[in-house]
Formats: C-alpha cells, structure tokens, sequence
C-alpha cells in the first residue's frame, strides 16, 4: 500500500475534485460551502505532504515512475498554495458567473493533482500524461467566461496546446529512440555510455523538448498565446495560468535536463539554447509590456519576460563541483517567489476591475484615494516584480543572477539587469497611475473578505521572504540537493 | 548497437510504405477506365434520389448520451479481463480495487443523474 501512500498527496486534491462536483450536484441549498471542501482537500494534501516530511522516508513509487524527494515535497507546497489562493480569489468570481460552481473548482482542483504529478514523476510517459492532466482542465478554465473573448481565449490555448504537445512528443520518442528506455536515469545511464556517438540527435530531442514546454514556461518564440490567453480568460483562471502551470513547467524542465540530460557534453549544448532564449524571453516581454494599455496584457508579457529570468537558473548548470545544483536552486527560490508576487498582483487586479469594471491601466488613476489598501498591496507586488527590496523578488532575482554570474554567464546577466530597468519602467508607472493620478470616480473600491485574505496570504509572503529569505533558500538548496553528481 | 542500426528497419518500413501506396495510387490513375457521370455520384445509383443536405444538426444531448454510454463501456473493457483472470491466485486486493473501479464510475453517474442528463427534455 505504500504507492498509494506516496501519491497521497495528489490523491486527497483528486478526492476534493470529486466531493466537489457531489455536494455542488447533491445538495445545492449548501452550494456555498463548495470552495471550503476545495480548501479542506488542498489543506489534507498539504498536511500529508508535510507527514512525509516528518517522515523523513523519501522513495519512489509505482515501479520508480514516481517519486517522492525534497524536490517534489517543495512543488506538493508550492502548488497547494497556489491553487489554495487562487481558489479563495475566484469565489466572488463563481458567484457572480453564477454557473457550473462545483466544475469550476473540480476543474482547478484536477489541474493542481496534474501539476503535482508533473513535478514527481521521473518517467517520460508519466510526465506526458501528468502534463495533459494539468493542461486540460486549463483549457476548459480559460474558456470558462460567456463572453466571446473567453471562448477564443479557451481555443487558442487549446489548439496551440495541442500543437506544443505533439513537438514534445516528438522529442520523447526520440529520446526513447536514443536510449531504449522512458526512465530518466536509465536515459542518463544510457548517454553516459554512448550518447556521445550520436550527439547531434540528443541536441535535436533537447531541442524538441524544449520547443514542448517552452510553450507552457511561456518563453519566446513559443509564447504568442500569452496575452491573448491572460485578457480572455477569467482573471483567476489567468493568475492560475501564470504561476501554477509555469511552475510546473520549469520543475519538469529542471528534472527532465538536470537529471537525464545532464551529461556534460549535451548540457554544454542545450543551456547555451537556454541562455539565447532567456535574453531574447526577457527582452521581448519587456519591451511589448511597455506598451500595453491592459493592465493584464501587460501581466501577460511580464510573465514572458520573467520567465526569461527563471532561464538565466538553467542556463546556469556548467556550474561544477559543490555549486553545481546553484542553478537548479536559483530557479526554485525565483519561482516561490513568483508565485507570492504574482499571484498577489493579479489578486488586486482581480479586486480592483470587479469594481471599476475595466481593465485599462488609465482607470486605475487615483486608486489611492479610492482604496489605499488595493493600491498599497499591487504597488507591493509590482515592486517585487522589479526586483527592489525589501521584498521577494530582489532576492530571487540576486539569487539566479548570481548563479548566471558564477556559470560565467556575465553578458546574460548584463542583460537581465538592463531588462530589469525597463520592467521597472512599466511596473512603476502603474503605481503612478495609482498614487499620482486623478481618480475617475469617487466611490470607495470595497474588498471581499475571500479576495482579502488572499491578497494578505500573498502579499505577506512577499514581505516576509523579503525580510527573512534564509528559509526559502535553504529549502529550495536541498530540494535541488537531488541533482547533485557527487 | 547503434541508434541507426536499431532504428534502420522502421525507417525502410516507412519508406516502403509510402512507396506501395503512393505507387497504387498512381497505378489505379494510369491503368483504370474512368468514366465521369452524374448518376454515379448519387448515393444510390438504382432507387430513391435523396432529398436535402447530409449535413443535419444533431442535439447536444445525443452528446451527453454518448458521453454516459462511456462510462458504460470503459467499464466493460475493464471488468472482462478482471472477471477472466481473477481466481484463487489473485489477491482479495484486486477484488476490492474493482469496487473502487466500479464506485467511480457511479459517482459520475449519479453526478449525471442529479445535474438532470438522464431527462429527455
């Protein structure tokens, strides 16, 4: 029974997903109780993920294809925060879409078992079925909305989705083809043996493996769907998208290349394809995010561009010695506090355009004086975007820039930092905007309490990973302890 | 062995592949007697003409039926080999997994039921 043990975790979320759908269909007069049992599974999970901790006893599970280590125990965390946040965000939004209540959250919950799945699982068909599990839901989700950018939102994200998963494919098979196996250490076995006779294939299948999660990490040139995708889709849904889902891309990325791809021959290769895409990634997002008048177009591109920064982490791996997992890391520590400071970011913006019914960063004019609490907290957020203390984000970004400077990635970093002037731009003037401008109305911008105490869950993260960043650190150096060659 | 000493006969089946039918393709071309006339093209060369277009708008809930006689059918597709292979050397845990199976499976009907699917309406 231990297997079932092991996936414990995503078993409880999956049990939630179904409670669910039944107490939504079987007594409806307690619908409002749904998002609780949500937030009961998610807690449960939570709380058996933290039973393996105490445990101690980290092992794999059904024939090796799972497994249970530091680095997974940090995304079981990671991703029942986030989905937990991000389910206490969308209740007002539930409510007022007033349909489908309990397939909503079924759907959200189904999601974070897949993604769950996806940071555990060690084996390529796993993986692959762990990633259509999470991408599903999704793209129903995106296109929970009535209205006709909601729709096209849900298809786009569908269609190209579809595409990006047939390229992965392609890269697995021929990996397999390479290697015989679909377990990632038997493929690193096998390229240790004799990957380097045919080395141009290995750099074609990294190549298409990249290509396929690109499309989930949201870096350029796989990332058109991005802002099309964050304006349609629900806004929850859109925070949801924005950290959930590329978390669990760059832990999949991280075990696939760390761990299978590692050999030093073939990573001299593929982080160089890392490092380009990071610059072009953070570039690109930068710059189209100046422009955008949609506060969540211009979070769109802003993921694009600070996904560019998680890349400067992978590129990293030519690191050796101790330091080798410094990458690694720097990428877990970035995408924590991402997630805080995402997450609290489209919380306001969630709060503020249920409001003042609009999305245009010109309407947020004066929402100082209209709600300071809302324009105090997205300021925050913003801030830690840039990556200016005393918050989250100027740690992770100090972290991950530090790890690009010790692979003697200097020109990466160069960039990353000119890059971040420019986000600064565009972030700051939001705040502007907010304490400088004239407001439009003069009606006070009220806050649910549900949407309150998630704003104050992710903002306070950022603030305290901002004072107190040893903590994060060190759980995110021994998560990554597991792709130490020593 | 290496990765083309492997892989080389699926890469002369896929040529060989292509090779045979895009060959019959052209063969059927170059070789049959072709004759174009209207009656051939009706759906029955002797009886009634149809009447209308082919393409007719069915309701979603044919859709939702379908989707239930899934649940239906996956479930035989699972309980034929399980009933075949289950006797004294299988363990009592296998009998129980298939109620787990089964209790599913009946969730999402009874889901079903309550959301109204079943009510032709």
């Amino acid at each position: 029974m231990s297997d079932l043990d092991i996936v414990g975790p995503q078993l409880a979320v999956l049990v939630a997903a179904a409670a669910v759908l039944l107490v939504d269909a079987l007594i409806p007069q307690h619908r409002r109780i749904v998002p609780f049992v949500a937030l009961a599974g998610l807690a449960l999970s939570a709380a058996w993920t933290l039973s393996w901790v105490a445990r101690d006893d980290y092992q794999t599970a059904f024939e090796g294809t799972l497994s249970l280590d530091k680095f997974s125990v940090f995304f079981y965390f990671l991703f029942a925060g986030i989905t937990a946040t991000v389910v206490l965000a969308s209740i007002d939004w539930v409510n007022r879409a007033g349909r489908g209540q309990g397939e909503y959250y079924a759907l959200v919950l189904t999601s974070c078992a897949g993604l769950m799945f996806l940071s555990a699982s060690r084996d390529l068909i796993t993986i692959y079925v762990a990633l259509e599990l999470s991408s599903i839901p999704q793209y129903i989700l995106a296109g929970w909305g009535k209205d006709n950018r909601s729709s096209e939102a849900g298809l786009k994200y569908l269609l190209l989705g579809a595409v990006a998963s047939s390229i992965l494919l392609y890269g697995m098979a021929l990996l397999y083809g390479l290697t015989g196996t679909t377990m990632l250490d038997g493929i690193a076995d096998a390229i240790a043996a004799d990957g380097e006779s045919h080395r141009s294939l290995l750099v074609l299948a990294s190549v298409l493996l990249i290509a396929g999660f690109g499309f989930k990490m949201a870096v350029v040139p796989f990332q058109m769907w991005v802002p099309d995708v964050y304006q349609g889709a629900p806004t929850p849904v859109a925070a949801y998208l924005s950290v959930g889902s590329k978390a669990a891309a760059f832990a999949v990325v991280l075990r696939i290349f760390f761990e299978a791809l590692g050999e030093g021959f073939l990573s001299d290769d593929w982080s160089t394809v890392f490092a380009v895409l990071a610059a072009v990634s953070m570039t690109v997002g930068n710059v189209m995010a100046v422009v955008q008048t949609d506060i969540k177009r211009m979070l769109g591109y802003s993921s694009i561009a600070q996904a560019g920064n998680f890349m400067v982490g992978l590129a990293a791996i030519s690191v050796s010695g101790e330091e080798f997992t410094l990458g690694a890391s720097s990428v877990l520590v970035f995408l924590a506090a991402y997630a805080f400071t995402n997450l609290g970011a489209f919380i306001a913006v969630i709060a503020i355009s249920q409001r003042i019914g609009s999305d245009q960063i010109k309407d947020y004019a004066g929402m100082w004086k209209r709600s300071p609490v809302l324009a105090l907290a997205l300021a925050f957020c913003l801030v830690s975007l840039t990556g200016i203390p005393p918050t989250a984000g100027f740690w992770a970004k100090m972290y991950i820039f530090n790890a690009g400077i010790r692979a003697d990635l200097a020109w990466l970093v160069i960039i990353g930092v000119l890059n971040s002037v420019i986000s600064g731009y565009y972030y700051l003037s939001v705040a502007r905007q907010m304490f400088l401008g004239d407001a439009e109305g003069a009606d006070r911008v009220r806050v649910s309490p549900s949407i309150g105490l998630s704003l104050g869950v992710a903002t306070l993260g950022v603030l305290v990973f901002g004072i107190l960043p040893t903590p994060l650190i060190s759980a995110a150096k021994d998560a990554a302890e597991i792709f130490s060659r020593q | 062995m290496s990765f083309y000493d492997t892989w080389s006969a699926v890469l002369i089946a896929t040529i060989a592949g292509f090779t045979l039918v895009f060959t019959a393709l052209v063969a059927t071309k170059l070789l049959a007697p072709y004759a174009r006339e209207r009656a051939k093209g009706v759906s029955y060369e002797c009886g009634m003409l149809p009447i209308g277009r082919n393409w007719s708008q069915i309701h979603v809930r044919y859709y939702l039926l379908a989707i239930l006689f899934l649940i239906f059918d996956v479930e035989t597709v699972f309980i034929f080999p399980w009933a075949v292979t289950l006797g004294a050397d299988v363990p009592l845990f296998v009998f129980y997994e298939m109620l787990v199976f089964i209790g599913v499976l009946v969730l999402g009907l009874g889901y079903a039921w309550k959301r109204g699917v079943l009510e032709w309406k």
